[in-house]
Parts: C-alpha cells; sequence; structure tokens
C-alpha cells in the first residue's frame, strides 16, 4: 500500500530488481519441475483436488 | 483493510490456521480452547473443547471431501520426533480433522464438524508443534524435552535428536521432516529412521519461533528471536532470502498470489518508550519476498504479534496476539492493484 516513489528509482535499482526477479524465477521453475519430475517418479500425481461445493455442511458445528 | 476483530480468547493466542478453502479460522490459546470461525465475518461457529492446560498448537488437514481412507493413518512425533498409528477405524471418515497438542501433555485429533474429540495421543511433556502431511495421512508433533523414557502409544517412529532441541516442525515430503530448533538449527529428519538428513547450524542466531512452508512445500519461511526472518530453500536448506528486522519475531507466513511475506513479533526497542501500550501499536509488516525490503505495515494488537496466518487463497489474513485478540484482515483491492515495483512477474 505504500506509495512507491517510481519517479526517482534508478535505472541501477530497477536493473538490480529486474535480475533478482529473474533470478528468482529461474529457481521457481526448476523447482516446479524437479516436483513434477519426483511426482512422476512416485507414480502418484498430487494434484489439487477439484473443489467442490460444499459450504453447507460446515455450519454444522456447535 | 477494516479488520475484523475476534473475541473469544481469555488469554495469548499460541497459533492460528486456516483451511484451505480460507473460510475457516481455527485459533488456540493458553486459554486451553480451540475456536473455529468465519473468517469473512468474524462469527464463531464452534469449539473444541477438552485440554486441559495450554493448547500450543493446532493444524488442520487439506482434504475437503475425504475419500474413506483419509483418516492420518500414521503420526510422527519430535521430541524429539516420533511416529505413531492412528488407530481410527479407516472407514468412519466423513469429516475434516483437525489436530492439537497442549501442556495437559496430549495431542488430540478432533472432528471439525462435530467438534467431538476422536482420539488422544499420550505423550510425558507437553506437546509443542502438529503438523499434518501433505497428503494428511500423518501427523508430526514436537513434545517438549525432558528426561524419563518415552511411553507413547506406537509411535511408527520416534527419534531424539542429539543437540539442540526441536521447536517447531512439519513435512517437507511424506519421507521427510522438517525442524526448527531451539539454536537457531533448520533440520531435515528422515521420518522412518529418524535420522538426520541435513541441517543447517547457522540458519539463525537464536530460537527458531515458527516454520511456514509454501504451498508445494519447496521452500519456507521461518521467523527468530534473533529478529529476522528467513527464506529457505527445502532440498538444500540453504537460506534464500534474509529480512532484517529490529525486534524479536514470534511469526512469519508467506503470502500466496502476491511476492510478500508477513512477520509479527514484538516492538523494537526504540518505539516502547515512545508508544502506549494502549494505543495497539504491535504490528504485523510486510516485506517483499524477493527484495527483502518492507512495504507496509498494519497496526492493532496491543501486545506482541504471537502467530500470523494467510489464507491460502491470498485474500485475507489473521494475526493472533499476546492481547488475546485475533485480527482478520481483509485484503482490499488496492492490495491487489498496487504494484509498488512495477511490472514484474514474481512467479509463485
Amino acid at each position: 500500500e505504500d506509495a512507491a516513489e517510481e519517479s526517482n528509482i534508478s535505472a541501477e535499482l530497477i536493473a538490480q530488481r529486474q535480475r533478482l526477479v529473474d533470478e528468482w524465477n529461474a529457481w521457481r521453475r526448476r523447482c516446479k519441475d524437479e516436483l513434477e519430475e519426483e511426482r512422476k517418479k512416485r507414480g502418484k500425481k498430487v494434484e489439487p483436488k477439484p473443489k467442490e461445493p460444499e459450504e453447507e455442511e460446515k455450519e454444522e458445528i456447535e | 483493510m477494516r479488520p475484523i476483530l475476534l473475541q473469544g480468547h481469555e488469554r495469548s493466542l499460541t497459533q492460528i490456521k486456516f483451511n484451505r478453502e480460507g473460510d475457516l479460522l481455527f485459533s488456540c490459546s493458553k486459554d486451553h480452547v480451540i475456536n473455529v470461525w468465519f473468517s469473512h465475518n468474524g462469527e464463531r461457529l464452534g469449539t473444541y473443547d477438552g485440554h486441559n492446560g495450554t493448547v500450543w498448537t493446532i493444524d488442520v488437514d487439506f482434504i475437503t471431501h475425504p475419500p474413506l481412507s483419509c483418516i492420518p493413518a500414521v503420526s510422527h512425533t519430535i521430541r524429539s520426533p516420533n511416529v505413531i498409528t492412528n488407530p481410527l477405524d479407516s472407514g468412519s471418515a466423513e469429516s475434516r480433522f483437525l489436530v492439537s497438542g497442549s501442556a495437559d501433555n496430549t495431542m488430540r485429533l478432533w472432528s471439525v464438524q462435530t467438534g467431538k474429540c476422536l482420539y488422544r495421543w499420550e505423550f510425558p511433556t507437553a506437546v509443542k508443534r502438529v503438523a499434518f502431511s501433505e497428503d494428511d495421512q500423518q501427523v508430526v508433533c514436537v513434545t517438549e524435552q525432558r528426561d524419563g523414557t518415552n511411553q507413547s502409544k506406537e509411535p511408527e517412529s520416534f527419534f531424539n535428536p542429539t543437540g539442540s532441541k526441536a521447536v517447531v516442525c512439519a513435512f517437507a515430503t511424506p519421507n521427510l521432516i522438517l525442524t526448527g530448533h531451539e539454536s537457531g538449527k533448520v533440520a531435515l529428519f528422515d521420518a522412518k529412521t529418524g535420522d538426520e538428513v541435513l541441517n543447517n547450524e547457522r540458519a539463525h542466531m537464536d530460537v527458531v519461533t515458527d516454520l511456514q512452508l509454501s504451498p508445494d512445500r519447496t521452500y519456507f519461511i521461518t521467523s527468530s528471536k534473533d529478529k529476522t526472518a528467513r527464506l529457505h530453500d527445502t532440498k538444500t536448506l540453504q537460506v534464500l532470502k534474509t529480512y532484517q528486522t529490529e525486534t524479536p519475531l514470534n511469526s512469519a507466513a508467506i503470502a500466496p498470489g502476491k511476492p510478500y511475506v508477513l512477520l509479527g513479533g514484538g516492538q523494537d526497542a526504540m518505539s516502547v518508550t515512545t508508544t502506549s501500550l494502549r494505543q495497539g501499536k504491535f504490528e504485523t509488516r510486510f516485506w517483499h519476498k524477493i527484495f527483502e525490503e518492507e512495504v507496509g505495515r498494519v497496526k492493532g494488537h496491543f501486545g506482541p504479534v504471537n502467530t500470523i496466518a494467510v489464507s491460502p487463497k491470498g485474500d485475507c489474513y489473521a494475526s493472533g496476539g499476546e492481547d488475546g485478540f485475533v485480527r482478520v484482515h481483509h485484503f482490499d483491492e488496492s492490495y491487489f492493484r498496487a504494484k509498488p515495483y512495477g511490472d514484474l512477474e514474481v512467479e509463485e
């Protein structure tokens, strides 16, 4: 929420941030690939289960 | 971000947890009680009554509609880590599960829907931390370290790591348990053999106070009394990022959908003299996950922030304080719109 002082950010800082984000994104992609690989190997694909509508039942708790 | 104040605990909060849908928030406290609330309006749905001591920790499973076999079958305790077989008949499942650990030396399994305690495990010491595995088939818990024999109900595995005691834990994978220690160490243990597989002795310089995994469990955040929170690679235990604050931290959470982490703790020494406790100055701090810079603070509690949780959908977060209150903040539109660093696409 804090306002960014975008106007006076130096080009250098922007480049530095871009580099950090690129680094992070590359690592994340590597992680995801490895995870996929391992899950295949284990033979059980863990996918997020489809969300079924089930709001009502929860209200029974008392 | 107007907060909803959840009033119902009489003593300080120890841990809060959202369910996967983010519509329910579970809270536990030193007042012996576990509560469940609707996160959208703060209405209390119910209470899980039975513990006779501080409830230190809770976790709720991830399964909305459990198949019949989805009762957690095994549990691990770390007191040392150890593992127990759940004697519950796997045919009786139709609800989701809550697990809790308490100073009354029990870990309990509850039906989320009925509020009934389904099972209790007895330990020689307090249960300080509990966590489900990703598939909800296993539970790991950390019990307080004390001399004497361990007589827990059939731990499937039980390990007593030498060196600094474990204080927080979670499953990294179904076979690997991740721990945070009093010394500041983080480590990975083999869930079956109890062998320490990997550690980073110098992850923190003081007690690790919280440990929360990313949704895919490939990285995690820890908070520490050493005034830092850190992001670690689960596989290598290498520190990826450090968030250096000026106050001892009690909790750290990863925000889904936005490149932020949320940190909470005490108050920095400098503000103690200038701030009145009554004003509710204890803050949740938002830090940029990648750039390690603080981006904002949310005030509110009248005492240290003990525990923070972000809804898995990333639409709200909650903090639990030493003051006995839980505050739920729903992010408003400006939070989602804000791009304080411009158009950088950060992968989850």
